[in-house]
């Protein structure tokens, strides 16, 4: 496991050095900053916010991942565990030039939820950002912390639609974030089931 | 005091990153594409939520009896003149969105879309205006300001320089880029009148960035955008009197 862990590294750096056409990272954290500004102003709720940057992010995540294939050329993961390393170790470096940490976690095995596939589901693993880039500038007022807001909501989105789109139905969320005082920024990401492949309703 | 070399470079985006941070922070482009294209998306559900509260509170005013004088960021259907006050500076500049609103420009119901797209690229532009001017000296005259927004703030933003810069010498400044990278890459399967079109919904937020860079550097302007042929874009910028 160290080894491919290590590969997906160089493999991220390697995209990050050679295969990105690089911008200004302050330009995108304030652009961004601007739009949860604004989401909060029209719609006046916290948790509608929340929900439309997940929506939001789900939108850009079934985009990018095949942008993503198309820069990596990698195949298939083996395992839930093997999705993190790459999320953390290619995605997360090829597109916002940061690693986050993945700490993986097996599935209990008097499973909550039916097996469906071979693969046992219910695995998950968390991704702890040290650096956030979204994050740049912010400071959030007393107001958004009690509403509940997940200020980088969008990344959650962002995994689920991009999984989604290579047959993994996941459940990602914040578990904790240092723009509310906490120590350190989490999210989880939880395998729910392996999707089959479908033709689209009405496309035939 | 500083012993460095002051902007206005032809590589002003590593010198001034340089200057303010050590080590420039990046991310990948493509990624900041993707949020521009969800980011009006989103919008738009969101100020048609907003608009249609506001019209349900303006109806609850209503049937109470109560009439409404002025309202900041109303309904999308005020009288030709109430859009006026609205849209503010857009009537006073002829540009090619009003003369074929109509047909080729944005629709009426995008007013509140465009309102919050410039306001974000104004937040923008002013943020990056100030992170840009910090490490250099005082500007001599508009026309320096200006320039710096043509070749700073451009490449900070857009990877190059302003491909061509006129002014009347009494307050207009027509800011030509022949290769404006936030609508680089826009095509329509409908043809090229609706691939303009949808430019110019991504060219309001540049120029929001323009205004509100103009802003943090003290000057009162309007930016009006105008594409005709993609992926050419020119701005006009029109400076108050006595600037």
């Amino acid at each position: 496991m160290a080894t491919t862990s290590k590969q997906y590294k160089a493999i991220g750096d390697d995209i990050w050095k050679s295969r990105t056409e690089k911008i200004n990272a302050e330009l995108f954290a304030l652009t961004y900053g601007a739009l949860v500004v604004q989401l909060i102003q029209d719609y006046e709720d916290y948790a509608e916010v929340n929900k439309q940057l997940e929506k939001m992010g789900y939108n850009i995540g079934t985009r990018l991942i095949e942008d993503f294939l198309a820069r990596s050329a990698l195949g298939r993961c083996a395992d839930f565990r093997e999705v993190g390393e790459v999320v953390a170790k290619v995605g997360f470096k090829s597109f916002l030039n940061i690693t986050p940490t993945v700490t993986h976690s097996q599935p209990q095995p008097s499973g909550s939820r039916p097996p469906s596939q071979a693969n046992p589901t219910g695995s998950s693993f968390i991704l702890t950002l040290d650096e956030n880039p979204l994050a740049e500038f912010v400071e959030l007022p007393e107001e958004a912390l009690e509403g509940g807001l997940w200020f980088s909501n969008v990344l959650c989105g962002v995994l689920r639609g991009a999984l989604e789109m290579v047959q993994m139905q996941v459940q990602a969320e914040f578990l904790s974030d240092v723009l509310k005082g906490d120590e350190s920024t989490q999210i989880q990401v939880r395998l729910l089931k392996y999707l089959e492949e479908e033709v689209p309703v009405g496309d035939d | 005091m500083n012993p460095r070399p002051s902007t206005s470079t032809p590589i002003p985006m590593a010198n001034l990153n340089a200057l303010s941070e050590g080590s420039p922070r990046l991310i990948d482009g493509a990624a900041l594409d993707y949020l521009t294209i969800e980011l009006v998306n989103t919008l738009r559900a969101s100020s048609a939520l907003a608009t249609a509260r506001i019209k349900a509170v303006e109806q609850e005013l209503l049937d109470a009896g109560l009439t409404i004088s002025q309202s900041p960021s109303g309904p999308p259907l005020p009288s030709k003149k109430e859009k006026g006050d609205l849209a503010g500076h857009r009537d006073s500049t002829t540009s090619l969105v009003s003369l074929k609103g109509s047909k080729l420009g944005l629709d009426e119901e995008d007013e509140p879309l465009r309102l919050r797209l410039e306001a974000i690229g104004m937040h923008v532009g002013a943020n990056i205006c100030e992170r840009l001017c910090r490490d250099r000296g005082l500007f001599t005259d508009t026309l320096d300001m200006i320039k710096f927004i043509c070749k700073d703030l451009w490449a900070t933003c857009w990877d190059k320089q302003v491909d061509n810069l006129r002014t009347n010498h009494r307050g207009v400044y027509v800011l030509q880029d022949n290769s404006f990278k936030p609508i680089a890459r826009i095509s329509s399967w409908e043809g090229r009148p609706e691939s303009i079109r949808r430019a110019r919904l991504y060219a309001i937020l540049p120029a929001g960035i323009i205004r509100g860079a103009l802003a943090r550097l003290g000057l009162n302007a309007t930016v009006t955008p105008e594409i005709t042929t993609l992926p050419q874009c020119t701005f006009q910028v029109k400076l108050p009197k006595g600037a």
